[in-house]
């Protein structure tokens, strides 16, 4: 080291903490207070999260009526593809014991439709949904065109699939008096679907919008007809198109279908009685051994009655609480040596 | 006579080289500037010795001389041995003028020596290039592959067995689901066209599965990796403290590739000259009569570590001083002030006791041509103390005595050989006294003395010989003889008698000798150093606690490489046993070697009892070695010659087990090649990793073929740097190398592997589980662009940050406590158990991943009472939850969180989300309604609580146990890196890190360091006036011109390969 050519110094590394692995840095370390604070706290928490999701589950009141085998007569004549254009009702009277507060909403639920298949989730035409191009049919495969090759608007495996049951709700405070629940159908739909995502073409008439394309073969009506008394609520703008198209992910799922208006005897929600649900019965769920149910709930603010997260929030919490315990008697009955590196 | 290239030299030129210059072929020697065609050459490229060799033309061509025409029209014709690679065998034959004339390796200049103390010489090309006996001996070059990469290969096809595994599970599968379930759902969805049966649906369902799982075969990863270890080459490269302000060098790591195994090494094979030791000796200390100089005290009378703040003593005053010859104590110019007889008697012995030839160079001054480096650094000493050596012919001896000339007649030379162990001079000074000054080796000097030396004296000078050894000096005694006329009269009849006579020549002179060297006064002893590379033993010591051993591989000769053993503490006192191996044939190798086995089980079995615990481990190959734990340290020193035996096919598992039981191996006067087969024995038959360190053309073969090369760089000669991996300038940045770079690298690629496994499983075997649930249609999880980006934007950076950047410990603690180091030798970071238990991990985070937002996307509603479980939310859920999952499990494994760290890890994470909510946006879909069809998703999803509810309890469920885990094996089993990482943080809060160093601390056995670099057959030399200038005619009268003129040329070649023989003897019986 005594003797350093200056001209030579041009080869010495920079003296900078990142060349030289100097640079400032936090080690983390698991000390065993840190650790067991870690997971007391961890405990408490999700025990905590599990009790209130646990009680919010159950302050909600759900009712299901699963009427597949409850409209036998009418499950049996849609088995048959040939009889589609043949109506069948169906009505299932149900007593509400207690009073469902506040906003209720009415989803139909299918069990055992795969609507998260690779060839199903993508046969649609987002093109043509957002009202680009109405013959845009590319994607639909395998429903892009009818036999006389018309472009189906809207075309694809999961519009042509649509569920197309009228389900109405009556009250019933007597036997021979029978309210109509009023129901909406319009906010049942996310705002970016309704509002970015799915768009009609630009014309005045939405027949002629459609011109030139067919109906989907499992429809009974053209997409301009969906909604008869609603017109604004039609073509690729109805709701129950637009929830019907965010394809659910596993094979049971349910969709909002309406949405309760407090108005009259309706305005803290359902009150107790007797109801029923009169079925229109179109949507064949036999012929794939499905089922279908209606479902009337409430909601808070973590959701539906759902029990699976209160209980895993609540399983994870006592685990992690058990597991404190144990890794600090382990840790404190655990003799150790002080570690002095040899000189 | 023209300037060519080394590269346009051909077989049959005849070229001229000069003095110190590198011969750039093998070249039959013509003829020279010195007389009888004499051409003196350092080999210490080829073989690492570094005393001078003699070579020398045949007298026929010597007398060509310097002349061009007559050079010019030789037309001699050799016929000679095919190109081979034995340095030490020539055989050939020169036929020229009608005559022919043998040719042995005397009359050969190989490629790669120096020429040094000739100022010219004339060769004809025999070998050229490749055909170089040199070039014969260098290895191939082979691709080196770390054995991480090795593992890597094996892994990764082992995940891709586990992929068509998947592959086929979900393919079957398929087949049964379109039967039994598809079957009723085709009104809803039909066949495509072409595809109309289940079995062909799962056929495609296969090649689907494949192509969506294949990111767990990661591709990516051997990218990353690169990346890695370009980043710590860098680090290598920039590293201050592997940088040589002497030379000017930085560390520089040549190849890319290798940077991992350096944290792997379990035997390193070293080079000796320019490796180990510096190749300068230095005249250190000497005892003169009882007292010791040479020794710094400070002002408390407290020996000192000599340190380069002391003032040396000046010896500029004197102009015949050699500048670069350093003392330190300046007792000793007073005592030769003062004119203490003994001091000058004891200089005035250094000044003319030895073989050394005077020579001025052009501007005047004086030049020493020293045959052995010890006895250079004792006659400069000599020199610079004020008696300098000044000139010589065969019968005087002229010294500068303090600023007198005087001139001694020189009587009779009692050369060295390696059974006496000493020389002596004995001369007649200007008073007509006549003297015999001796030196040696104490041990065989001290039974020469006299009775009459003071017991105190004797003992004071064999505390202070010890003592230098101690600090791993090399000892020389010194002792001298008043002789009276007549009895040397007397002597030297017999003497010339002895010369005379025709049988038992050597034996009756021997005698003699004997006879006359005895009764001896006692002067003092001189202790040189043979300078060791700086920091040397501090480096051994440490690599050798960090349990990686040190075999030395030198060309030099068997007792220079013990003495450096011993001077490096890889040899010491304190061992059990050393086993000396120098058969010369198969025969007496094995059975040396089975002996030395005995031994050493014999000394197991016999304190058995508790104390030796022999344990034999399973077999390793099938040609394996069986590994036993021998405790008790052994030596094993082996010469080439057995070696090459030992390296035979039924002897190599016998020589294996016993080198690899001993904890230093050193073999000597090995070739080359010998040199590579060595490592490639220990490589190929104990599956460990091999590094090897050499700087000169002679280490090329043995650097290839090691796992790692290292060369020495900024030295002459640049053909082991060229050859090697990694280059520094000083042995001792081997151990930053190893202990720092290579463990860290180790460390961080391991870590950097763990992780990138886990991530990888865990962000694709959801799919899988997903399969289970959408009729194994092969439906991805994730949209499209997530899957793109995952590897490559979203989480690649922290990984990399933590494999370039990560330290468990800092380098002082790595340096400080080489146990560290072990972890890496034994595999212990990522093997394929560390491997099966990243796949596990990842198995279950994914699964922990898929299961929660299942379960809480069932039969579930928002809190608007929309619906949010569809597919889209559930796949902005998921990737959330992976991205969340994966960053947090980064930042558990990052130890040192630094800037960068901190940068990439939350930037990764702001990064995901920034383009999680463009792609999610209302613009880029209305712009590409079918390449994004996720608008509006992020938002919505992410607003809602209980979607959060769900990406904190995977989060949780799938980190807390890891937490768990780690921290109770470091709690319950901590390695000694969390221990030092613990006392390390302790230390911080307390003071900053004090640096030690460790103690050196040095064996005390007694060596004699004068048998070591010297040679037989210099004292001939000299008395018969062979290798003097012209200018001093040899006298024809001289007892000594007795022998024929090229006699005394065969005796040196005798004698050197007898001191070998005789040496090796000597000490077999100790077996």
């Amino acid at each position: 080291m005594e003797k350093r050519p200056q001209h030579d110094l041009s080869r010495l590394p920079d003296n900078t903490a990142l060349k030289q692995q100097k640079l400032p840095a936090q080690q983390l370390h698991f000390s065993a207070t840190g650790v067991l604070t870690i997971f007391f706290a961890t405990g408490v928490f999700c025990l905590c999260m599990g009790i209130i999701l646990i009680l919010s589950a159950n302050s909600i009141q759900e009712i299901e009526i699963n009427y597949t085998k409850i409209c036998a007569n009418c499950a049996k004549l849609r088995e048959d593809a040939f009889n589609f254009d043949k109506e069948c009702n169906c009505s299932i009277p149900f007593y509400l014991s207690r009073e469902m507060k506040g906003n209720v909403y009415m989803y139909y639920k299918l069990y055992g439709f795969h609507q998260n298949l690779y060839r199903y989730i993508l046969s649609r035409s987002n093109s043509q949904l957002a009202g680009k191009d109405v013959m845009a049919v590319e994607d639909c495969a395998p429903f892009k065109m009818s036999h006389n090759k018309t472009p189906i608007a809207p075309c694809g495996a999961i519009a042509n699939s649509m569920f197309n049951d009228t389900i109405i709700l009556s009250y019933n405070p007597t036997s021979s008096l029978h309210i109509k629940v009023p129901m909406l159908s319009s906010e049942i739909t996310w705002w970016t679907d309704k509002y970015v995502k799915f768009h009609n073409p630009h014309y005045t008439n939405l027949a002629e919008e459609f011109a030139g394309t067919t109906k989907p073969p499992n429809w009974p009506k053209p997409i301009y007809e969906l909604d008869e008394k609603d017109p604004k609520n039609n073509g690729f703008l109805n709701d129950d198109l637009i929830v019907w198209m965010r394809t659910a992910a596993f094979p049971t799922f349910k969709k909002l279908y309406r949405r309760l208006i407090r108005t009259h005897h309706f305005v803290k929600g359902l009150p107790a009685g007797n109801y029923s649900f009169n079925i229109t019965y179109n949507f064949p769920v036999t012929r794939f051994q499905g089922e279908k149910s209606v479902v009337l709930s409430t909601q808070t603010q973590y959701g539906s009655k759902s029990l699976f997260l209160g209980l895993a929030y609540t399983v994870t919490g006592a685990v992690t609480w058990m597991a404190s315990f144990s890794i600090m008697a382990i840790h404190l009955t655990k003799k150790r040596e002080p570690f002095f590196p040899k000189q | 006579l023209q300037n060519e290239k080394w590269m346009n030299v051909k077989v049959g030129d005849i070229i001229k080289l000069e003095n110190n210059q590198f011969v750039a072929a093998d070249l039959l020697l013509l003829s020279s500037s010195e007389p009888h065609g004499l051409c003196y050459i350092e080999t210490a490229e080829l073989d690492g010795e570094t005393n001078l060799k003699v070579r020398h033309a045949l007298s026929v061509t010597s007398e060509l001389g310097g002349d061009m025409n007559r050079l010019a029209r030789f037309d001699g014709i050799v016929v000679c041995e095919a190109p081979n690679n034995k340095l030490d065998k020539f055989t050939g034959v020169l036929s020229w003028k009608d005559s022919k004339h043998s040719l042995n390796n005397e009359k050969i200049i190989l490629r790669g020596c120096v020429l040094r103390n000739t100022s010219w010489c004339f060769g004809m090309v025999i070998f050229a290039g490749p055909d170089t006996k040199l070039m014969q001996n260098s290895g191939k070059t082979k691709f080196k592959r770390t054995s991480i990469d090795r593992l890597m290969n094996t892994l990764v096809l082992w995940i891709f067995g586990f992929l068509v595994c998947l592959g086929i599970i979900l393919g079957i599968a398929n087949s049964i689901w379109e039967n039994q379930v598809g079957d009723q759902f085709r009104t809803f969805l039909f066949w495509n066209e072409g595809e109309k049966s289940s079995v062909f649906s799962g056929f495609l369902t296969f090649w689907s599965y494949i192509i969506i799982l294949n990111t767990v075969v990661p591709i990516s990863l051997y990218v990353s990796m690169e990346v890695i270890r370009l980043g710590h080459s860098y680090f290598i490269n920039w590293d201050r403290k592997m940088y040589y302000y002497g030379t000017a060098t930085a560390a520089e790591a040549r190849t890319t590739t290798l940077n991992e195994e350096l944290g792997q090494i379990e035997y390193v094979f070293s080079d000796k000259t320019g490796t180990l030791t510096q190749n300068i000796m230095t005249f250190k200390k000497c005892s003169i009569n009882g007292r010791i100089y040479g020794e710094i005290h400070d002002d408390l009378g407290q020996k000192t570590e000599i340190t380069k703040k002391k003032e040396p003593v000046d010896f500029s005053v004197k102009s015949q001083a050699d500048r670069t010859f350093q003392f330190f104590d300046q007792s000793l110019m007073e005592s030769i002030k003062l004119g203490d007889p003994k001091v000058h008697e004891f200089l005035r012995l250094l000044a003319l006791c030895h073989t050394v030839m005077p020579e001025e160079n052009s501007a005047g001054q004086l030049i020493y041509q020293v045959q052995s480096p010890d006895e250079g650094a004792l006659v400069t000493a000599a020199r610079n103390l004020g008696f300098i050596f000044k000139s010589r012919t065969p019968e005087t001896i002229t010294i500068e005595e303090l600023g007198t000339l005087v001139t001694y007649q020189l009587l009779a030379f009692l050369d060295f050989n390696n059974i006496r162990k000493r020389m002596s001079v004995i001369v007649r000074n200007p008073e007509g006294q006549i003297k015999l000054y001796s030196k040696g080796a104490d041990t065989v000097l001290f039974e020469k003395l006299h009775s009459s030396n003071e017991e105190d004296l004797l003992s004071l000078t064999s505390d202070h010989l010890s003592e230098f050894a101690g600090e791993g000096l090399r000892t020389l005694a010194i002792a001298y003889r008043d002789l009276d006329d007549k009895y040397f009269k007397e002597w030297h009849k017999m003497l010339e008698d002895a010369n005379a006579a025709i049988d038992e020549r050597d034996e009756r002179i021997a005698e003699l000798y004997e006879e006359i060297e005895r009764d001896l006064m006692l002067l003092g002893a001189t202790a040189v150093e043979d300078k060791l590379q700086e920091g040397v033993i501090e480096t051994v010591t440490s690599l050798s606690l960090a349990n990686i051993k040190i075999w030395v591989l030198t060309g030099d000769k068997q007792e220079t490489a013990i003495n450096i053993g011993y001077a490096c503490n890889m040899l010491t006192d304190d061992m059990n046993d050393m086993f000396v191996i120098a058969g010369n044939n198969a025969v007496e190798v094995r059975e040396e070697l089975r002996k030395a086995k005995e031994s050493l089980f014999g000394q197991n079995r016999s304190f058995s009892n508790g104390h030796i615990v022999c344990e034999k481990k399973q077999q390793l190959e099938l040609d394996s070695v069986v590994e036993e734990t021998v405790t008790g340290d052994y030596a094993l020193i082996i010469n080439g010659h057995s070696l090459a035996y030992a390296l035979e096919s039924d002897v190599k598992n016998d020589f294996l087990e016993l080198a690899c039981m001993c904890k230093t191996v050193v073999c000597c006067r090995v070739t080359p090649l010998q040199k590579a087969q060595v490592v490639e024995l220990v490589k190929n038959h104990r599956n460990a990793v091999t590094l090897a360190i050499g700087d000169g053309a002679n280490d090329v073969s043995m650097i290839k073929s090691a796992h790692i090369g290292v060369g020495i760089s900024g030295q002459e000669g640049l053909q082991a740097v060229l050859a090697s991996d990694f280059s520094f300038a000083q042995f001792r940045y081997l151990q930053r190398l190893l202990l720092v770079h290579g463990r860290w690298s180790y460390f961080r690629m391991c870590k950097f592997l763990c992780y990138f496994f886990y991530k990888n499983f865990a962000f694709t075997l959801v799919h899988f589980w997903f399969g289970f649930f959408c009729g194994f249609s092969a439906q991805t999880v994730y949209d499209q662009w997530f899957i793109t980006l995952f590897n490559i934007v979203y989480t690649s950076l922290p990984v990399l940050a933590m494999g370039i950047f990560d330290q468990d410990v800092n380098d002082q603690n790595s340096m400080d406590h080489p146990q560290l180091y072990q972890p890496g030798q034994l595999n212990l970071l990522f093997n394929k158990h560390k491997f099966f238990t990243c796949m596990v991990h990842g198995i279950y985070t994914s699964l922990a991943l898929f299961i929660i937002p299942y379960g809480a996307f069932y039969n579930v509603a928002g809190e608007d009472g929309q619906h949010i479980a569809d597919y889209q939310s559930f796949a902005v859920t998921m990737a959330t939850s992976l991205v969340i999952v994966v960053s947090v499990q980064i930042a558990l494994d990052t130890s040192y969180w630094t800037v960068i760290n901190h940068v990439f890890i939350w930037g990764s994470i702001a990064t995901y989300f920034c383009i999680l909510f463009t792609m999610h946006s209302n613009d880029i879909f209305s712009t590409f309604p079918s390449q994004f069809p996720f608008v509006g998703n992020a938002l919505h999803s992410l607003t809602q609580k209980c979607v959060w509810l769900v990406i904190l309890l995977t989060t949780v469920a799938s980190v807390m146990p890891v937490v768990a885990f780690r921290f109770l094996r470091v709690d319950l089993y901590p390695t000694l890196s969390d221990q030092i990482r613990q006392w390390q943080k302790a230390q911080k809060k307390a003071r900053p890190p004090r640096s030690r160093r460790p103690q050196t601390r040095r064996s005390s056995s007694r060596r004699s360091g004068y048998a070591f670099a010297h040679q037989e057959g210099y004292g001939e030399l000299i008395t018969s006036g062979k290798n003097m200038r012209a200018k001093n005619p040899p006298t024809s009268g001289l007892e000594k011109t007795l022998y024929n003129s090229t006699s005394w040329i065969e005796n040196l070649c005798k004698k050197t390969t007898d001191t070998v023989n005789s040496f090796s003897q000597d000490k077999t019986v100790k077996l």
